[in-house]
């Protein structure tokens, strides 16, 4: 007889929990002029990608989404890619 | 009153000189000095591109400054902003509500050091005129 515990198991997919990038190196500091390391956490279209994909903890990504918005007003990332400027 | 610690970042037009933007920068740190204010560090950028199209450029010449000002300086600092059209977008945030002008520029001293280690080694700096070397 199968034990149902097994087939559980099995489809259980291993997920490694993500740290906090702002958390982990204190020497960063969430800054909207920083348009390099803010565009590592806009999609392709610009969205801003949410804690779920990025492991950001709660406080940095309440700081990191205000930097974003910054960031968009001064032109330094796109809002959406629709009216970004082509390389 | 009480000064406040603030940053102003405003984006100037691609096709002004390099005496217009110096111009531009000179009027602005002279309305934070002249309310009482105190011009920590001025930042220039060098020519930069745009995120997307502003008064239909594809460039611009960023300027970051960080200070220490009245709050009813920044009105002051905003309707100008406004009212001048070299300036084509600008941001001022408030870093903290206390301004110490030493811890202030103690940040850009220690960078400044860190710069000169790597890179060939520069004349001595006040607080002001740094950048145009």
């Amino acid at each position: 007889m199968q034990r149902p515990q097994q087939r559980y198991r099995r489809r259980r997919i291993y997920v490694r929990r993500k740290i906090c990038r702002f958390c982990a190196d204190k020497s960063i500091t969430l800054d909207f002029k920083d348009a390099d390391l803010l565009k590592h956490f806009i999609t392709e279209r610009g969205k801003i990608l949410p804690r779920r994909v990025t492991g950001t903890c709660a406080k940095h990504q309440r700081r990191l989404t205000n930097a974003v918005k910054k960031a968009r007003i001064m032109a330094l990332i796109p809002f959406t890619s629709g009216h970004a400027l082509k390389d | 009153m009480k000064l406040r610690h603030y940053e102003t970042m405003f984006l100037l037009h691609p096709e002004l000189s390099s005496d217009d933007r110096d111009d531009a920068i000179e009027k602005f740190s002279s309305i934070i000095t002249h309310d009482g204010g105190q011009v920590v560090h001025t930042d220039k950028w060098p020519l930069k591109k745009l995120a997307y199209k502003v008064q239909k450029q594809t460039h611009g010449y960023y300027v970051v400054m960080d200070f220490g000002a009245k709050s009813s300086t920044i009105q002051e600092l905003t309707r100008n902003f406004r009212l001048d059209e070299r300036v084509m977008k600008f941001i001022t945030t408030k870093l903290d509500d206390e301004f110490n002008p030493e811890e202030a520029a103690k940040k850009y001293a220690e960078a400044e050091k860190e710069g000169e280690s790597e890179a060939e080694p520069s004349s001595e700096s006040s607080t002001e005129g740094k950048e145009e070397e």
